[in-house]
């Protein structure tokens, strides 16, 4: 008996995946795969200490270390070899964006609050460099001692110059020729810079000033023109102030990512800052933020029940009627089912948003009586439900379908033995024990479609607007009203104020998931 | 056994450490990278070749979506980051503030031969209220009134551009009078300037002021009343949307449509008769929003060690007429240079630049993200038919809510 049983034995797949890394062919396999990942992750921790990354390059470096250690160092640490896999992709793909977005939500991160602080007190004085009236047609040489020497037409007088660290020298300005293409030719003793020793130049070009007399400095403008300039800032690092030159008006930091004045006026360009709990606060002393957001709410959550609830008793549907083992031509009505779902979302929202057209679109044109689906608040709301449910369908009913074939038939047969109806088997049978199987997904499905965004965003667009108006239009949810906050209104973007936004919604849809979840735990224990 | 496999394990992986590691250590020369899209790629590649050429710079032409180079630029790594990006006049106010562009000085010479609204279209107000220059123009756009010349003829007024259109409209089911894609705020700004709206008013030194929103101001208001007009004649309705407006137009089916110069070579294929002027005068002049497009230097430049390269390419050689002339011809836009422009011999295109006569840049100040959604929303509610909002109340409250956003 034993030996029948065993010459049967049919290792799964997974178990014969696995056997692959055992003996001497598994341990090249093993070697081959620990050199590729080490060779590539050593290469991506190059790259990144190049672009002055340290602690992500440490942090990889760890990782792969401890990766190697686990599967080198042979028959110590089974479980670990398959713990680490998985462990490492949740912390790459999960936990780091999460810490990420925390860490944002404390920060003024947002349009003109991108640089660090060194960064933007550089920005402000090159923004604020006071332009003279004159403008010179400039080549950078070097003299006979080697010595960085700008040679400069004016722009309209045809003056020549030579401007050195040291000031200005007028010269002949017959002496100073153009080529072909307008640049200008130095006279003899002078070798004009080209090429790849303009490269080697540059920082020095770009910080080099020629004093004039009486105040002001002429720069280089590029590798072919100069102007004569006046700082507008200076920076006194002793205060932490940029100073304006012509008033003495100082900006100090503001705590905030920003210099301004002690009449609150801020410059244009500030950095990164930490502000603490700001951006969570904003969402409740902001009118904007607070007028709409219950009525964006309960949308939301109408939006995403009933999306998930129309879906799942339609795709049960189909399910039990495709369930039938005598129905012909199963599998091609099971494939055309599953297209909507095989069509990539965006096209399906892009096609609808046109099909559904009032006057122009095929679907009014089908039937005989003509709704504003697109424009009318209630028909909006009604189109993003239907279009959603159009999208969820296939895949309920794909989930169905297995969960149906789960059920074990003898429980069936007995209700029906005992007399029960069709309706009852289904309502009493069937249906609990598919509940307990479908519920997890449910739930899944219903935190998925809360921040749906882009069904709702790439039909309507949130629109069209109620009549109490503010952002948030008629089938706005939470997620797309976010966006609108965050990235079309104020400046621009504010990825610190729509990440404490985005943690809200994540508690939110924690705390209905959990309660979820505990009813679902009653399901179960129904059985 | 167990030591020779950490033996053969370390010997290769320091083997495929160092071939891996190859490409990294070289690639330092002199290059110049701009990000370019589709459409410019290969002019952008002849024309800063050219340049290269005599500057003794090799330049690498990027292909990016034309919106991706403004997104790209806040996310990209050092490395591969660009010198010069092409990009729209509207970026400039967002990309000034990030610090991701650097600011230019023009010559006198060179900047004579440039329009200066195309100038200041690139420039952004700085501390003191000076504008400074962050771009160098090269191309032009705006939308005109295309009329199809064997239904309608080009209208003398507003009011026979009216009377023609409806006229049409009538003679046919299926016939459309004046197509503009409904609820976009674009195309539907003739009809606001029209009307006396404006978005941003100017401050005493001429910038950008954004605390003065134009979209709900008086004179509008008190005009709004020929926006219900319009919808309640039938004269234009939200649900015509770009592809219907498209379609209907090509079809022969609508005597006038609002586009632009991207339709420049579906127009010239449609076969019809067109002509393109600027929409008739109503209330005030029924002018456009400009679109200028250009070249900017990136931050990233100085890092490269290319800044001083750059800034000649950009501030310098871009605005020459040769440079022009050649962008223009591939690029399908009107050349922002004077002396370029007046070698344009394409008629299309001669006439939608016309049509940009007197016409408004596109705000560039960041805050202009507040006006987009809700100015189109307000031409959504105002052409819906039956249902449509009064337009006074439609653009008061875009104007309520335009401010509210900008905070």
């Amino acid at each position: 008996m034993t030996a029948t049983h065993t010459a049967k034995y049919r290792p799964s797949f997974l178990a014969w995946l696995l056997s692959l890394f055992s003996g001497i062919g598994g341990l090249i396999v093993k070697v081959a795969l620990l050199c590729v990942l080490n060779g590539v992750t050593s290469w991506a921790i190059i790259v990144m200490f190049t672009q002055d990354r340290a602690v992500w390059a440490l942090a990889t470096l760890t990782v792969l270390a401890l990766i190697d250690f686990v599967y080198l160092v042979p028959n110590r640490m089974l479980p670990a070899k398959f713990i680490v896999p998985g462990s490492v992709l949740l912390i790459a793909y999960l936990i780091v964006p999460i810490f990420f977005t925390i860490n944002t939500a404390f920060q003024k991160y947002a349009t003109g609050h991108v640089l660090t602080k060194a960064e933007a007190v550089d920005t402000n004085i090159a923004q604020n460099v006071v332009q003279g009236e004159r403008f010179f047609k400039m080549v950078p040489t070097r003299d006979e001692s080697g010595e960085l020497v700008l040679v400069l037409v004016d722009d309209t007088t045809g003056e020549a110059y030579l401007g050195r660290a040291s000031g200005l020298q007028e010269i002949d300005p017959t002496s100073v020729g153009v080529d072909d293409f307008g640049y200008t030719v130095p006279p003899s003793g002078f070798t004009a810079i080209e090429g790849e020793e303009l490269f080697a130049i540059d920082a020095e070009l770009a910080a080099f000033v020629v004093p004039l007399e009486g105040g002001g400095e002429i720069r280089a403008e590029g590798v072919s023109g100069a102007y004569d300039s006046a700082p507008g800032f200076e920076y006194d690092a002793a205060r932490d102030v940029l100073v304006a030159t012509d008033t003495g008006d100082s900006f100090a930091d503001n705590g905030r990512g920003a210099f301004e004045n002690s009449q609150g006026e801020q410059l244009v360009v500030g950095w990164r800052e930490y502000i603490g709990f700001e951006n969570f606060t904003a969402v409740v002393t902001n009118p904007m933020v607070r007028q709409p957001f219950l009525r964006a709410f309960v949308w939301t959550v109408i939006f995403a029940a009933s999306t998930v609830l129309i879906s799942f008793a339609i795709g049960l549907f189909i399910a039990k009627v495709l369930d039938k083992p005598k129905l012909r031509m199963k599998r091609f009505y099971r494939s055309m089912l599953v297209v909507p779902y095989a069509v990539p979302g965006f096209l399906s929202l892009l096609v609808f948003k046109g099909l559904l057209n009032e006057d122009y679109g095929l679907i009014n044109k089908l039937i005989p009586f003509d709704p504003p689906w697109l424009f009318d608040p209630w028909w909006a709301r009604i189109s993003v439900i239907l279009v959603s449910v159009w999208l969820t369908t296939p895949y309920f009913m794909l989930v169905c379908m297995g969960a149906l074939q789960s059920i074990p038939t003898e429980l069936v047969e007995a209700a029906r033995v005992d007399g029960a109806g069709r309706w009852q088997v289904f309502n009493k049978v069937t249906l609990p024990l598919l509940l307990a199987v479908v519920t997890p997904l449910l739930i899944a499905s219903f935190a998925y479609n809360f921040n749906n965004f882009n069904n709702v965003y790439l039909l309507t667009g949130g629109g069209p607007t109620v009549d109490d108006q503010g952002v948030a239009g008629a089938t706005d949810i939470l997620i797309s009203y976010t966006y609108k906050l965050a990235f079309e209104s104020g400046k621009g973007q504010d990825y610190g104020l729509a990440s404490a936004i985005s943690i809200y919604i994540f508690f939110i849809v924690a705390a209905m998931s959990a309660s979820g979840f505990t009813r679902s735990k009653a399901l179960e224990n129904m059985k | 056994m167990k030591k020779q496999v950490a033996k053969l394990v370390a010997g290769l992986t320091v083997a495929a450490l160092a071939a891996l590691s190859m490409p990294t250590t070289s690639g330092a020369a002199a290059t110049l990278r701009i990000w370019a899209d589709a459409d410019r790629k290969a002019s952008v590649e002849k024309v800063a070749g050219v340049w290269g050429k005599k500057a003794g710079v090799t330049v690498t032409v990027v292909q990016k979506d034309f919106g991706k180079i403004r997104d790209d630029l806040k996310t990209v790594d050092l490395a591969t980051a660009p010198d010069v990006i092409v990009g729209a006049h509207d970026w400039v106010g967002e990309l000034a503030a990030n610090g991701s562009v650097i600011p230019l000085t023009v010559s006198k010479s060179a900047s004579a031969k440039i329009p200066s609204y195309a100038l200041d279209a690139f420039s952004y107000a700085n501390a003191k209220g000076n504008k400074v220059v962050y771009g160098a123009p090269v191309a032009l756009e705006n939308v005109g009134l295309v009329v199809n010349t064997k239904v309608a003829t080009v209208p003398t007024s507003f009011a026979d551009m009216e009377s023609q259109a409806l006229a049409f409209q009538k003679k046919a089911a299926g016939n459309f009078g004046l197509v503009i894609p409904g609820g976009d705020a674009y195309h539907n700004y003739p009809l606001f300037s029209g009307l006396c709206g404006y978005v941003f008013g100017k401050d005493a030194k001429g910038n950008l002021d954004p605390s003065d929103v134009g979209v709900g101001n008086a004179k509008l208001l008190a005009n709004a009343g020929d926006i219900d007009k319009w919808n309640k004649s039938g004269l234009l309705s939200s649900k015509v949307d770009y592809g219907v407006a498209k379609n209907a137009f090509l079809a022969g089916k609508a005597a006038f449509w609002v586009t632009g110069p991207w339709e420049k070579d579906t127009l010239e294929k449609s076969g019809l008769k067109i002509k393109i002027v600027q929409m008739p005068k109503n209330k005030c002049d029924s002018v456009p929003f400009l679109g200028v497009q250009g070249f900017m230097v990136t931050k990233f430049a100085k890092s490269h060690g290319v800044e001083s390269q750059a800034r000649d390419l950009v501030g310098n050689y871009m605005l020459s007429e040769g440079a022009q002339t050649q962008l223009s011809s591939e690029n399908g836009r009107a050349p922002a240079n004077t002396d370029s422009a007046a070698k344009i011999d394409d008629r299309l295109l001669k006439e939608f630049a016309a049509a940009g006569k007197g016409g408004v840049p596109m705000p560039n100040i960041p805050e202009m993200s507040s006006v987009w959604g809700d100015l189109g929303t307000a031409w959504t509610n105002v052409f819906k038919g039956a249902d449509a909002t009064p337009a006074k109340a439609a653009f008061r409250t875009a104007g309520k809510n335009i401010v509210a956003k900008i905070g």
